[in-house]
């Protein structure tokens, strides 16, 4: 199989972050990104992004109690 | 008499046994559903009544979810069919535009050539740490609808591409470019508030210093 180059994987960094490469492909990346001082960081940076963006848009939304009452009234 | 009221008396144990089986299933995803709803609808009154319709539609369709399956993707389904009822056909989508000059980069790129973040020392963190709750969901909001709801349910409620192809009814291949285009929209915007907050603070007062949180 041919080599990645840094645009392979590059191409490729939203699949692998989110878990949707196969395990050959991953551990080849992987290995990549690890060395490689241009994708590393890259690499790095979306993984916090992403894990940025989660933590902070999951910040002070539960469901209100009257709303969630009001729910389960409809059942009774 | 007996035997006509022993009929409602069984259907009635019947009933609160599902109701106590549906109970168990949607608890533990009603804090993530109203989240949702919030982000689609972008109003919270227009959100409470989404959720409303979509627990009811949940509970009406209960007894065709099959146990052991998914119930997760199963109640967003519902949750986003519900929501494409009440509310897409009557607001029109904006023309999608897709910025040719925006690659998967582009956060890291801008942040690599201003100045002002690499005299911060570690310039990728002192923009992420300055990201806040309302960046994020006002980055969110501003994203075109179909864009919003696939990265809403990747990015915010962890769902697999498959799942996302599954509630939305889509094919992958969509998840995926819907998925890439929104988040490659989702830095453009994030970059114009970090920006402004960092001129702001520039201007005004000392800009916060992080001290490499994260790992």
């Amino acid at each position: 199989m041919r080599h990645l180059d840094c645009e392979d994987v590059l191409r490729e960094v939203w699949s692998y972050l989110d878990g949707e490469v196969e395990e050959t492909r991953f551990l080849e990346i992987q290995a990549h990104v690890e060395e490689c001082a241009g994708c590393g960081p890259r690499y790095e940076f979306q993984r916090r992004l992403i894990m940025i963006i989660q933590t902070r848009a999951r910040q002070g939304y539960p469901i209100p109690e009257t709303l969630r009452q009001r729910l389960f009234r409809l059942l009774e | 008499m007996i035997g006509v009221l022993a009929v409602p008396q069984q259907e009635s144990a019947a009933v609160a046994e599902d109701r106590e089986r549906f109970t168990a299933l949607i608890t533990e995803h009603l804090d993530g559903l109203f989240r949702t709803a919030l982000r689609l609808t972008r109003n919270r009154a227009n959100a409470e009544d989404l959720l409303q319709e979509t627990f009811l539609r949940a509970w009406r369709s209960f007894h065709t979810f099959k146990p052991g399956t998914n119930a997760r993707a199963w109640l967003y389904r519902i949750l986003m069919n519900a929501h494409i009822d009440a509310y897409r056909r009557t607001t029109r989508e904006p023309d999608i535009v897709d910025q040719d000059d925006v690659d998967e980069f582009y956060l890291y790129s801008k942040v690599q050539e201003s100045d002002e973040f690499r005299r911060a020392g570690n310039p990728e963190e002192a923009l992420l740490s300055q990201l806040m709750e309302a960046d994020v969901v006002g980055a969110l909001e501003d994203l075109p609808e179909s864009f919003r709801a696939v990265v809403v349910l990747a990015d915010i409620e962890g769902f697999s591409y498959k799942e996302i192809a599954e509630v939305l009814d889509i094919p992958i291949g969509t998840v995926m470019s819907r998925l890439h285009r929104g988040r490659r929209q989702l830095q453009v915007k994030l970059w114009d508030f970090a920006r402004r907050a960092h001129y702001v603070r520039a201007d005004g007062n000392a800009p916060s210093t992080p001290g490499g949180a994260g790992r």
